[in-house]
């Protein structure tokens, strides 16, 4: 009897689960994107331009970024400051590229040059799917503020709340919350609400992501 | 309180009953007794979700090293203990299939479990054709009910649940091989917040190689009353969803080494579920039976 219940005791020690890994498929393309956005600049005005670099798990990367204008005699731009000048009346493409692996990586803008720089506060909408089964659906509205974004959830908004510990994240990666902005835990499961999220650009986060903690696993998502 | 991972414990729950139930209608006799101890585990990477269909989840794994016991104090009323003595629940490393890098920690936590408490009380008379118990079977919370960074890991849920259940049952032969069929119903009232439960099961055994090898299947069914909490009824969405459900089915084999001496290896699965993990369950054990 006693090596029996030593042999128990040695195999329930022997399989204790270890910690092991799980891998998560986070690979994104990789983009350039100009994050400062005015409409019109105003005649004999400069201003900065800025780009974001995300590299293939959607994480911001610094790099030389090479800035061109499509008509220098409307707009000049230096490059890699991205510092431009409102030179004429009129209308020019920005384009914003980044090289590398024998691959170039761009965004373009167009900007219009007046009388008065005119930065208008932006927005846009989508849609909130379920990646999983439970339920998770809604419209949803993105708006720039004076301190940060707003995201309006519209009234058709419906989540499970048999789902433990929901949270919402803006992430530049449909997959994974690294590098995500955690934005709150999900309290509302009907209709519609809101998220202030303040000091976050306009253009600094590629998705909506809706996270269960307690499984560490996506439940659902929108595009930005 | 965090209460993240309940479908964890209702795997526990499931493991419990196993033992628990494992003595059917028949208390022992006065003086005898049943002891057991055990090792059960499940890991499992995907999980009924509350539409009751599957979804991924980082792979986690309980690990629980149980002693069991029943001993008779009269021929009619059985005292039960089930003590996880060793619980760990962990999770593993999320990782960047990108870079590798870790993006969430995995994390365990070892404690001891929740104690299950019992007493069965023999409502019909010892040699009765069909035998008929009623047992009340406590839940005294003695785990740990929020464990690593995200509070995501328990090895015990935090209530104190109180089940009455009734055991029916029936010995005979097939053949010379002895047999038994026996059934139970209860309702499991339970605190803080989770939702009582209705539960119902059944269990078929047989007694082969001259008693020594009894084998059994067991199918249990738990129903919840929908009564509790929610991430919506609750002001706090670290509250694990409460209202899980499963269908198991699971196998037994006991095999005596000598009259009183056994060992026993088990297995059981959900059928379907509702917030309770996809994967089957194992466990592996040796026994004292004092006839």
């Amino acid at each position: 009897m006693k090596h029996i219940f030593s042999l128990l005791i040695l195999f329930s020690l022997l399989i204790q689960g270890c910690i092991g890994d799980d891998f998560v498929d986070d690979n994104v393309e990789p983009i350039l994107q100009i994050t400062t956005t005015p409409d019109t600049l105003a005649l004999g005005s400069t201003f900065q331009f800025e780009a974001m670099y995300l590299n293939n798990i959607g994480a911001q990367e610094s790099v030389d970024v090479q800035w061109e204008s499509a008509d220098q005699e409307v707009i000049s731009i230096s490059s890699p400051d991205g510092l431009a000048q409102a030179l004429q009346i009129g209308s020019s493409t920005i384009r914003a590229s980044y090289q590398f692996d024998e691959k170039v990586i761009e965004d373009i803008i167009e900007i219009h040059v007046g009388q008065n720089t005119v930065d208008v506060l932006q927005s846009k909408s989508g849609t909130i799917e379920t990646t999983s089964f439970y339920t998770l659906k809604g419209d949803f509205e993105f708006i720039e503020t004076e301190e940060g974004v707003l995201l309006d959830i519209a009234e058709n908004y419906e989540a499970s709340s048999g789902l433990p510990g929901l949270y919402i994240y803006l992430s530049n990666n449909p997959n994974s919350i690294a590098n995500a902005l955690e934005v709150s835990a999900v309290d509302v499961f009907n209709g519609a609400h809101r998220y202030d999220i303040p000091n976050v650009d306009f253009e600094e986060y590629q998705f909506i992501v809706y996270f269960c903690k307690p499984f560490n696993v996506k439940v659902g998502q929108a595009d930005l | 309180m965090k209460k993240y991972t309940k479908y964890i414990l209702l795997l526990m729950v499931l493991t419990i009953q196993t033992n628990v139930f494992a003595g059917g209608p028949w208390p022992q006799n006065k003086g005898k007794g049943y002891f057991k101890l055990s090792e059960w585990w499940t890991v499992f990477d995907q999980h009924y979700t509350d539409l009751g269909k599957i979804d991924p989840n980082l792979t986690t794994g309980i690990f629980n090293t149980n002693l069991y016991a029943e001993y008779g104090l009269t021929n009619r009323i059985t005292t039960i203990v089930n003590m996880p003595l060793f619980s760990r629940n962990y999770m593993n490393n999320l990782r960047s299939a990108t870079t590798s890098e870790i993006i969430i920690p995995g994390e365990s936590i070892n404690s001891v479990g929740d104690l299950d408490l019992g007493f069965k009380y023999g409502l019909s008379k010892p040699g009765a054709k069909i035998a008929v118990s009623a047992t009340l079977i406590l839940g005294i919370p003695l785990g740990q009910t929020a464990g690593g960074s995200l509070e995501n890991l328990q090895t015990g849920d935090g209530e104190f649940n109180q089940m009455v259940q009734f055991d029916f049952g029936k010995s005979f032969q097939i053949n010379n091989i002895p047999a038994y069929i026996s059934a139970f119903t209860g309702i499991n009232n339970r605190t803080n917040e989770f939702s009582e439960e209705f539960r119902i099961g059944g269990e078929i055994g047989l007694g082969l190689m001259d008693s020594k090898l009894w084998v059994n299947t067991r199918i249990n069914a738990v129903e919840s009353l929908k009564n509790g909490a929610t991430a919506e009824t609750v002001n706090s969405t670290s509250i694990f969803a409460n209202n899980t459900e499963y269908l198991s089915l699971g196998f037994e084999a006991n095999l005596y080494l000598s009259k009183n001496i056994g060992i026993s290896a088990g297995f059981a699965t959900a059928l379907r579920g509702e917030i309770i993990a996809a994967a089957p369950s194992y466990s592996v054990g040796v026994f004292l039976d004092l006839k």
